[in-house]
C-alpha cells in the first residue's frame, strides 16, 4: 500500500508567470517500510520534493498525500508532521534544548503527550540511535555525527511512519556519516520505519531499496540500485558519480572485457574480477 | 634548504589544567617548493591544529616552524607576515565572507598587506580567474552568489595574497560531485601554474590519491606516515587500523593482487587501473 | 571562553541542587528582600549565618564562591568606604573634611555583609541550578503574568534557544575571527576605534550566519509540529517534595526570626 503519493506535483516558489519551476509535473509514489533514495546535484528540486511530503510546502498544481490526507489541507498539517518527520542538513541548526533528552522531548512536547509517555518515548528514541548514554549532555558537547543521530531521535520520539533526511550526512566527516547511516539502516530494517534519503552521495543512495534520480525538477530515471547505476553514462551526463567499482568494470567493459553486469560494492566487485581475471 | 621545516613541534591544549590535552605531538617533516601534499586523519587527530601552527595562528608550545630557513615566531610582532606567505583557507571559508561586493571582499587579504591599489586590482583579477568566477561577479554582493560561487570567492580572498604555500582545509565538504571537480581541478590547475606548495587536508582518500603527490597522515597526534601518495595508499592495512580508508579503487586491486592477479599495489586511479587489467589480460592472451 | 558563561551550573550532589527552582528562586528573592531589612546586627548575625549555612550545604568548593566575590570586592570596598565617610553624628576621628562616625562605621558594616549575602545567594542559585531548570522554573512561576497578555512560553522559548546557541555562535566567533587573522586581519593593535572597525570582518559574517541558523531553526521547530505554548505538556514536571516543604518552612521561620529581632532589639540604623 503507498504510504506518500505524489500526483502530477509541479512546483515553483515565486507565483510570477515567470519564475523558474523547481518541480516539473513528477508523480511517484512510497509505500511503508521502503527504503527511497532521491539522488541529485544541488539545485536539481530534490529539497523541495523532501519539504511537499510534510506540507512545509504545498504544491501549485496536483496533489501530495500522505496516508490518505492531503497536504493541503491545513486541518491536517500537524497530523502529517507527526506521521513524517524531516531531519535536515545542519544538525546544530535544527536542537532546540541545551541539554540532549530535552531536546528529543520537544516533538512530543508539542503533540501534547503525557509526561509519563514522553519520558518512555525520549529513553525509547534516544536507545535507539545508540545515544542513550549522553542524555545528559549539552548538545555542543557531541561530535556533528551524535548530533544528527540526536536531531533523529527528536523525529523518533513523535512516533513518526516514515522519516524524510535531506542531506543528512553533507557536513559530516567519514566516521559520522558512517554513524548516522548505520542508524537509519536500522531504523528501517528493525523498526520498519519508512525511509526517503535525499543525498548526492552515490554510496550512501546504493543501500537503498528504490532510487531516484533527479535533474531540473524531474525525474531522469529511478529503480532498484542496481537498475540505476549499471546507467553509468546517463548519470555522468547528469552531472553524478558512480562508485569507483561500477566505474571500473563499466570502463573494462568499454575496452571488451566481458561483463554481464555492472558491480556495486566492492567486494562485489573483487568477487566479479577474481572469476573474469583468474 | 626546504622550503618549510617543521621541527619537533608539539601543541598543548590548556596546558596546566586537567583538561590538558595533546593535539600535536612532537612532529618533523619538511616541504618542498612545488610538493602537493594531502594530510588525512580522522578527525581530532591534530591536523587543525598543525596547519594553524604553519602559518603562525596557534603558538606551539614547544617546537619550531622554520619557513625559508627562518623561525616563524622569531619576530612575535611581525607574525602576520607569515600568514601572506602560508595562505589557509579554513573549512567552509563562505562563512566569512563580509564585504559588500565580491571585489572587495578578495581585496580583504591584499588591502592587509599594504599594496598599492592596481596591484590589489590585478590580483584580484588573477584570482578569481584561477577559481573561474565570472568578472561580472565581482560586482555583486558576495550574499547574492550561489553556494558554489561563494565557496570560490572565499578561496580567492586567500589565492590573491599570493602566498608560497597554500592550505586547504577540506575545501570541497559539502559541495556536490560536479562542484568538488570543478574545484579540485582548479586547485590542480593553480599548484601547476603558479608551481606553489599547495596542502589539502581532506576526508576523502579519493581526492587525496587524485590530485596530491604526497601524503600526510596524522593519527592520535602522531604523524604516522608521509610518503608519496601511491606508498602511502599501498599500506591499506596500516591506514585501516588507524580508522582510515584507501580508495576504493586501491582497495579492489590490493584484493585482486593478493588472490593472485599479479596487479601493482598502490594503484590510485580508475583510469590507472583500467590499464593495468587490460595490459594483464593482453599479455595473457585474453584480450 | 565557552566555560566561563555556561560553567556557572556547579552539580553536585546537594540537598540544595534537589530543591524545587521555583522553591529557590522565590525563597532567593525572599532572603535578598531580608538581607535589606536587618536593623540590628543580631538580625545581620542571623542573615549572615543563615547564608553561611547555606553556602556550605551546596557541597560546591568555596573557592567557586570567592571566585563570584572577586569580581564585585571593588564594589563593595568603594560602598563600604563611601559609607564609611558620610555618616551623621559626632566624629570619633577627624582628618580635614573626612570624619569617620560610628553611624558610619554601622553603615559601611552593614552594606558590606550585605553586598556579600546577595552575591553569595544568587550564586547559590546559579550554582545549583542548571540553566535549564531556571528557565523553567521562571516561565511557570510567570504563568500569572499572562493575564496581563504577556507572552510568557515565548519569552522562556527565548530564553531557552539564546541558552543553547550562546556556545555555538561563541565557536563560530573564534573560527571567523582566525579566518579574517589568517588573511591577515589585524584585530590586537591601535586605539578603540581603529579596534572597533577591525570587528566589522567578523561581526557581519557572524550575524548572516546568526540569521541563517534562526531561518534553519525556526524550519526545525515547525517540522517538528511546535505551534506556540497553546496545548504544549512538558517532560519534565516540577514535583513539591517533603523537602521542599522543609525548606519553605525553615525559610518561613527565618524570616520570622528576622522581624522579632528587628521589632525588638532595637535599631542601630
Amino acid at each position: 500500500m503507498e504510504f506518500i503519493s505524489v500526483q502530477n506535483v509541479s512546483f515553483q516558489y515565486a507565483e510570477e508567470e515567470n519564475s523558474q519551476q523547481v518541480l516539473n509535473d513528477i508523480s511517484f509514489e512510497i509505500k511503508k517500510g521502503e527504503f527511497v533514495a532521491l539522488l541529485g546535484q544541488n539545485g536539481s528540486g530534490k529539497s523541495t520534493i523532501a519539504k511537499l511530503f510534510n506540507a512545509l510546502l504545498v504544491p501549485q498544481k496536483g496533489k501530495v498525500f500522505v496516508d490518505g490526507m492531503d497536504t493541503a489541507d491545513e486541518s491536517l498539517t500537524y497530523d502529517i508532521r507527526s506521521k513524517v518527520g524531516l531531519v535536515l542538513q545542519n544538525p546544530d541548526n535544527q536542537l532546540v534544548a541545551s541539554i540532549v533528552e530535552e531536546d528529543v522531548a520537544f516533538g512530543p512536547e508539542n503533540l501534547g503527550i503525557p509526561a509519563d509517555e514522553i519520558r518512555e518515548r525520549v529513553d525509547e528514541a534516544l536507545k535507539a540511535v545508540d545515544m542513550y548514554d549522553h542524555r545528559l549532555k549539552a548538545p555542543y558537547k557531541l561530535s556533528g555525527g551524535q548530533k544528527q543521530r540526536v536531531a533523529i531521535a527528536g523525529i523518533i520520539a513523535m512516533r513518526p511512519d516514515c522519516i524524510v533526511l535531506d542531506e543528512p550526512t553533507a557536513m559530516l566527516d567519514p566516521k559520522g556519516r558512517e554513524e548516522v547511516l548505520s542508524t537509519i539502516m536500522k531504523l528501517n530494517k528493525e523498526h520498519g520505519i519508512t525511509i526517503v534519503m535525499i543525498t548526492h552521495y552515490m554510496e550512501e543512495a546504493v543501500r537503498a531499496d528504490k532510487v531516484y534520480v533527479v535533474d531540473s525538477g524531474s525525474f531522469v530515471t529511478s529503480g532498484t540500485a542496481e537498475e540505476v547505476f549499471s546507467q553509468v553514462e546517463l548519470l555522468k551526463k547528469h552531472r553524478l558519480d558512480v562508485p569507483q567499482a561500477t566505474e571500473l568494470c563499466h570502463k573494462l567493459r568499454a575496452c571488451g572485457v566481458s561483463l554481464d553486469r555492472l558491480p556495486l560494492t566492492e567486494e562485489d566487485c573483487v568477487a566479479m574480477l577474481r572469476e573474469v581475471l583468474l | 634548504m626546504s622550503l618549510l621545516q617543521v621541527q619537533d613541534l608539539s601543541y598543548v591544549y590548556s596546558q596546566g589544567t586537567p583538561f590538558e590535552n595533546t593535539a600535536v605531538d612532537h612532529v618533523s617533516f619538511s616541504l618542498e617548493k612545488g610538493d602537493f601534499v594531502g594530510i588525512i586523519g580522522h578527525t581530532g587527530s591534530g591536523k587543525s591544529t598543525l596547519v594553524q601552527m604553519l602559518n603562525g595562528l596557534i603558538r606551539p608550545t614547544s617546537g619550531t616552524v622554520l619557513l625559508d630557513g627562518v623561525n616563524i615566531w622569531d619576530k612575535p610582532k611581525e607574525i602576520r607576515k607569515i600568514r601572506f606567505k602560508v595562505g589557509l583557507v579554513f573549512q567552509y571559508p563562505e562563512y566569512q565572507l563580509f564585504e559588500e561586493t565580491v571585489e572587495k571582499d578578495i581585496a580583504f587579504g591584499p588591502t592587509n598587506m599594504g599594496l598599492s591599489p592596481d596591484e590589489i586590482k590585478q590580483r584580484v583579477i588573477d584570482a578569481s580567474n584561477f577559481v573561474g568566477l565570472k568578472p561580472e561577479l565581482l560586482e555583486k554582493s558576495p550574499f547574492d552568489l550561489s553556494g558554489g560561487e561563494k565557496r570560490r570567492a572565499a578561496i580567492a580572498g586567500v589565492i590573491a595574497m599570493d602566498p608560497d604555500i597554500l592550505i586547504l582545509d577540506e575545501p570541497c565538504a559539502g559541495l556536490d560531485p560536479l562542484g568538488r571537480d570543478v574545484l579540485l581541478t582548479q586547485i590542480y590547475r593553480y599548484h601547476e601554474q603558479r608551481g606553489n606548495t599547495v596542502l589539502l587536508v581532506s576526508h576523502s582518500m579519493e581526492d587525496v590519491a587524485t590530485v596530491c603527490d604526497k601524503a600526510l597522515v596524522m593519527n592520535h597526534a602522531h604523524l604516522e606516515m608521509f610518503d608519496t601518495t601511491q606508498k602511502v595508499f599501498s599500506q591499506g592495512e596500516k591506514l585501516r587500523a588507524m580508522g582510515l580508508r584507501v580508495p576504493q579503487i586501491t582497495s579492489i586491486i590490493d584484493s585482486l593482487s593478493v588472490a593472485g592477479v599479479p596487479l601493482e599495489k598502490g594503484t590510485l586511479t580508475v583510469e590507472r587501473a583500467v590499464e593495468e587489467i587490460t595490459e594483464y589480460l593482453k599479455r595473457e592472451g585474453r584480450l | 571562553m565557552r566555560d566561563i558563561t555556561l560553567g556557572q551550573y556547579f552539580p553536585t550532589d546537594s540537598l540544595i541542587h534537589r530543591l524545587d527552582p521555583r522553591v529557590k528562586i522565590v525563597s532567593l528573592i525572599a532572603y535578598i528582600v531580608l538581607v535589606f531589612c536587618t536593623f540590628n546586627y543580631y538580625a545581620l548575625a542571623l542573615v549572615g549565618a543563615s547564608v553561611f549555612v547555606i553556602v556550605l550545604m551546596t557541597k560546591v568548593p568555596l573557592k567557586m564562591y570567592l571566585k563570584s566575590l572577586k569580581v564585585i570586592i571593588i564594589i563593595v570596598l568603594i560602598t563600604s568606604i563611601l559609607n564609611l565617610f558620610y555618616g551623621a553624628g559626632e566624629p570619633i576621628f577627624q582628618w580635614g573634611i573626612i570624619k569617620v562616625t560610628w553611624a558610619g562605621i554601622h553603615n559601611a558594616v552593614f552594606v558590606c555583609v550585605r553586598i556579600v549575602c546577595l552575591i553569595l545567594l544568587s550564586s547559590v542559585l546559579t550554582f545549583t541550578t542548571s540553566p535549564t531548570d531556571l528557565t523553567d522554573a521562571l516561565e511557570r512561576l510567570m504563568k500569572p503574568l499572562t493575564v496581563f497578555h504577556i507572552k510568557v512560553h515565548e519569552i522562556a522559548m527565548m530564553m531557552t534557544i539564546a541558552l543553547r546557541f550562546v556556545p555555538t555562535l561563541l565557536e563560530e566567533t573564534d573560527k571567523i575571527m582566525a579566518a579574517q587573522k589568517a588573511r591577515g586581519a589585524d584585530m590586537e593593535s591601535g586605539n578603540l576605534f581603529t579596534r572597533i572597525r577591525a570587528m566589522v570582518p567578523v561581526l557581519v559574517p557572524l550575524f548572516v550566519s546568526a540569521f541563517r541558523r534562526a531561518y534553519e531553526l525556526a524550519v526545525a521547530m515547525e517540522c517538528r509540529c511546535y505551534r506556540g505554548g497553546d496545548g504544549r505538556t512538558r517532560m519534565k514536571q516540577l514535583h513539591m517534595s517533603k523537602r521542599d516543604a522543609v525548606a519553605i518552612v525553615l525559610s518561613l521561620l527565618l524570616i520570622a526570626g528576622i522581624v522579632l529581632l528587628d521589632v525588638f532589639m532595637g535599631h542601630i540604623l
